[in-house]
């Protein structure tokens, strides 16, 4: 325990600020994470479209979230929108905006691999039973692209969680800022304490993001018998 | 011949200025089994799609009954629901059960009552042998009994005319009887099929008429019994030659 | 065909992309909700004159002031065991807090976005271990000064150095790359050997082994050093230019910043802080460096 630095984790109430900071990490990327994917099948599947003008403008979206950091665009949405239309964001609110307009270019190049990865026979003989392209889309394309698509939009979700960490630049105190003001505030007292909270934290992360990959598997199991 | 069921007239489709089928004019009675047979790349296929709307087409009619099939009006949902198609991949959707695939056009698409089509799906399964496998998932099933089932759910819609797309080219050969066989009772029934095969013994049993195509042409067009036997046009004799073997021994 | 089903997915997106933006409008709504009715009247014009901040008596009628500082920098402002803000700037934050009769909530700001957080006022005052700078003057309005900041340089006892003349040809001096120390040295005495190394741990190691002469950091730093590790003192506790720590509000709010350099000047007569170094900064730097660090009624000698 006092080699890893572990007692100083049960000191007043830092397991419970580590909890919260945990809840506050999770929050925010679960409700990004939803509204991602809503957003994200939709952005799909216009980007299916052959239409060069949504094209172009897909692409230049999907480049814009690929080529930005994503620090800048939380720089750009809590400071920006106050600079420019005065608007005056919460923290929380500027994440989850950033967090949501991130996952949903990367859940919707996501979406358009896996529609355009389902065979043309599958649409063929969705038409030729005579659906109109609505029907087919919404009974046959989608549901096979999400089978697709479990396996890499895990691996984007638990990226989402992780990658929470970046609020703490305007002001967010989440589960890492919460570790590194305990391992801070003990610096003199345990030095040792950046390796038990770090192990802490990747513990923490662990167990959030434990449960989508099994989730992905159970799902991929289902799926395949 | 008046009142052909399916009438084709001056059929011209092409692919980036590749003429694939040049004029074709053909009549379909009601209750007629045409086999519309061919060398690769001759155009049978794109012919079958084209009847079903699934190729836009730059030249000419297609009427079922009275309406113009027109692949890219609003009615072709309606059109298509009138003919069913069965296409050599197999094409059932794999992540539904096999009775779930025969019923979800008929409840989403013709909007009929559930129980009444799960009954109809029963009975269609069982006389095709299927109906042990009506909550098995397409992987489940081998090559020939996907087939049979992909026929099922194409019939249940109730449709007029049936187009079979070379749906034993993909199965192993111990397999390709029992769909032909399921093919063959249709017919019995009364069915209006049209039927692209490369299986010349099963072409000959099963047809009311021939239609030998090349080149994106119809060149001969006739019974059974005169194809096969007696071949007019030259391009026909040296195809079905393709079929035979000398004996070496 | 087609085109229906495009159009109503462009549709379902847009719908989408308005329902979350007025979420986003409605959590901005509820965030301001409190000091909007107070700054209404005179911030109709904010957005046309770009008036970030809040006056004092904005502030004060809304019953809460936003202050920007670090929650993990201690001992400057860090958070304790038990979730409470500690430290020098704290403690002279929770003063401030008491005199203008207000609430406080503090927001966690890091170095990179202090600047930031002022400009768009988001926080009305940033105590947040705020080097004094041109650069940053021509964004944030300084207020008068309550800590002094030098570069210092430690050295072993057996030979501590007093002053960078006594370094011979072949001595060199630990630095770690990008701080100030390196910047000044390299500028101001280039034919100083510098061992640079990238962090912490390794100048610290660099040291004890007796690879240089000396190590030369801020001075905070070195003092702190000295202390935890026996045998080792700081020779050199002020080097190059003096720079001081102030608190910092919006541009051009000078409601804000008046009463705050009135109040240091204030807190002077009383010693205020003092007070606060000995409550928070004397259990790391001991009380031998008080005097040279703290900044007393805002006057530098």
């Amino acid at each position: 325990m006092q080699a890893l630095g572990l007692d100083v984790l049960f000191k007043g109430s830092n397991f419970l600020r580590l909890l919260e900071g945990l809840w506050k990490a999770l929050g925010i990327s679960l409700i990004a994470v939803a509204l991602s994917i809503v957003l994200g099948i939709l952005f799909g599947i216009v980007m299916t479209v052959r239409n060069p003008v949504v094209k172009a403008v897909c692409r230049v979206y999907l480049e814009i979230v690929r080529i930005m950091p994503q620090m800048v665009l939380l720089f750009l949405v809590f400071f920006g929108t106050t600079r420019v239309f005065g608007w005056n964001l919460n923290a929380e609110a500027a994440s989850v905006i950033v967090f949501t307009f991130w996952g949903t270019a990367e859940m919707g190049d996501l979406v358009r691999g896996a529609v355009t990865g389902v065979p043309k026979h599958q649409y063929e003989s969705a038409f030729a039973l005579g659906m109109t392209k609505a029907q087919a889309y919404l009974t046959v394309i989608i549901p096979l692209a999400i089978r697709q698509l479990i396996p890499q939009s895990m691996n984007l979700i638990t990226r989402m969680i992780k990658t929470t960490s970046l609020v703490m630049m305007i002001g967010v105190v989440e589960v890492l800022k919460v570790s590194q003001q305990i391992i801070e505030a003990n610096r003199m007292s345990s030095p040792n304490a950046v390796f038990g909270l770090y192990l802490t934290v990747f513990i923490l992360y662990f167990v959030a993001c434990w449960p989508f990959s099994l989730l992905a598997k159970r799902l991929e199991r289902k799926w395949s018998n | 011949m008046a009142d052909a069921l399916l009438k084709i007239e001056h059929l011209r489709k092409s692919y980036d200025g590749n003429v694939v089928l040049k004029n074709i004019n053909l009549k379909v009675n009601k209750g007629e089994v045409i086999v519309i047979i061919g060398p690769s790349g001759c155009g049978k296929s794109t012919l079958l799609r084209c009847i079903n709307g699934l190729e836009p087409i730059q030249g000419g009619t297609i009427k079922l009954d009275k309406e113009i099939i027109d692949s890219t009006s609003k009615s072709i949902t309606k059109l298509r629901q009138r003919i069913g198609m069965v296409f050599q991949s197999y094409d059932l959707f794999p992540h539904k059960t096999v009775l779930q695939n025969i019923i979800l056009a008929p409840t989403l698409v013709q909007k009929r009552d559930k129980k009444e089509v799960i009954a109809e799906a029963e009975q269609l399964l069982d006389r095709v042998g299927l109906l042990d496998k009506k909550d098995s998932y397409p992987r489940q099933l081998s090559g020939g009994q996907k087939q049979r089932v992909a026929i099922v759910r194409a019939l249940c819609m109730h449709p007029e005319v049936m187009l079979f797309d070379e749906v034993t080219a993909a199965l192993d050969p111990e397999m390709v009887r029992e769909v032909l066989d399921t093919m063959l009772e249709l017919a019995r029934q009364g069915s209006t099929m049209l039927i692209v095969t490369h299986e010349m013994a099963f072409a000959q049993a099963v047809s009311d008429r021939v239609i030998f195509l090349d080149n994106g042409d119809i060149v001969e067009e006739g019974t059974p019994d005169e194809f096969f036997n007696h071949p007019k046009t030259e391009r026909a004799q040296k195809f079905l030659h393709t079929f035979e073997f000398e004996h070496i021994k | 065909m087609k085109k229906s089903v495009f159009v109503k997915v462009l549709a379902i997106l847009t719908a989408a992309v308005l329902l979350l933006a007025s979420f986003a409008g409605c959590a901005s709504n509820e965030n301001t909700a409190s000091e909007s009715k107070a700054s209404d009247a005179s911030q109709t014009d904010s957005s046309a004159s770009n008036v970030v901040y809040r006056t004092l008596d904005e502030i004060k009628s809304s019953g809460k002031i936003k202050i920007g500082v670090f929650s993990d920098k201690n001992p400057f402002g860090y958070v304790d065991e038990n979730g409470e803000y500690q430290g020098y700037d704290v403690y002279f934050a929770n003063r401030l807090v008491k005199d203008l009769g207000v609430e406080v909530e503090f927001v966690s700001t890091e170095a990179a976005s202090r600047v930031e957080f002022l400009e768009t006022g988001k926080v009305d005052v940033v105590l947040a271990n705020f080097t004094v700078t041109d650069e940053r003057a021509e964004k944030v309005d300084f207020a008068l000064p309550y800590m002094n900041v030098a570069l210092g340089v430690v050295s072993p006892d057996s030979r501590v150095i007093k002053s960078l003349d006594e370094l011979k040809a072949d001595d060199e001096v630990i630095v770690i790359t990008g701080t100030t120390a390196e910047t000044y040295l390299t500028e101001k005495y280039p034919n100083i050997k510098l061992q640079k190394y990238d962090t912490y741990a390794n100048a610290k190691t660099a040291l004890e082994n007796g690879q240089a002469a000396a190590w030369a950091n801020d001075n905070t730093e070195v003092i702190a050093y000295a202390l935890q590790n026996k045998g080792y003192t700081v020779g050199i506790p002020e080097l190059g230019s003096k720079d001081t720590i102030a608190p910092a509000v919006s541009k051009g709010n000078k409601t804000l910043l008046d009463w705050i350099n009135s109040e240091i000047e204030a807190l002077g007569k009383e010693n205020f802080f003092h007070a606060d170094y000995e409550a928070t900064l004397a259990g790391t730097y001991g009380k031998d460096y008080e005097e040279k660090l703290v900044v007393e009624g805002g006057k530098v000698e």
